[in-house]
């Protein structure tokens, strides 16, 4: 599984990727985690605001951070 | 086209979809989002992308404090579409602002005229 967080590095985004990654390992999911900080990659996947979550190429929040739940039932969902 | 990167920012994001249909109506919906865009009133992008499910595109629209879609006509392609996927939005029609479709010649007045009146709604 990749797991993609969009975002120039602003807190924010630095927040969700943590979350990201406890969320990961509390559902036991092998999964890369990829940054993406270029804007112009970021804005061809149609996010106009960050920081904004991908999983397996599919944009799951924008303009938000969400939780490690949150992201948990996120890979739920993917599993 | 400019993303509205939230980090660290609490301004509210407007984005802009245009119909840009073929009439002369569709035209003028188009060049009222690009001035909008242009002069700061929001953010523009793709209504078609909306319209064929692209996540990233569905995921922005759900996550905008507005939405701003501008028709052309009273067919209503835009609002349509938004309908049809449960986003929130507020709708303008160019043939509400004295605009004739296949009618009106679209000059740059006209351009400035409409989204002055639809900048001051949003």
């Amino acid at each position: 599984m990749l797991i993609q967080i969009l975002g120039t590095g602003c807190p924010k985004c630095k927040q969700l990727e943590a979350n990201a990654r406890e969320a990961a390992a509390k559902m036991g999911v092998a999964a890369e985690i990829a940054k993406v900080t270029d804007i112009d990659e970021i804005m061809n996947m149609g996010v106009m605001m960050t920081p904004a979550l991908v999983i397996d190429g599919e944009v799951r929040s924008v303009g938000k951070v969400l939780t490690v739940d949150q992201i948990a039932a996120q890979l739920k969902g993917v599993n | 086209m400019a993303c509205s990167c939230s980090c660290g920012s609490d301004a509210a994001s407007k984005l802009l979809y245009a119909c840009a249909g073929a009439a002369n109506t569709g035209y003028l919906a188009d060049q009222v989002a690009r001035k909008l865009n242009r002069d700061g009133a929001g953010d523009m992008t793709c209504l078609a992308a909306v319209g064929a499910d692209l996540s990233g595109f569905i995921e922005s629209a759900k996550s905008a404090d507005i939405n701003i879609v501008i028709d052309g006509c009273p067919v209503a392609c835009g609002k349509k579409i938004f309908e049809a996927k449960g986003l929130p939005f507020t709708h303008f029609i160019t043939t509400d602002f004295g605009v004739e479709k296949k009618k009106t010649e679209i000059t740059q007045e006209i351009i400035d005229r409409v989204s002055a009146d639809i900048c001051g709604r949003i």
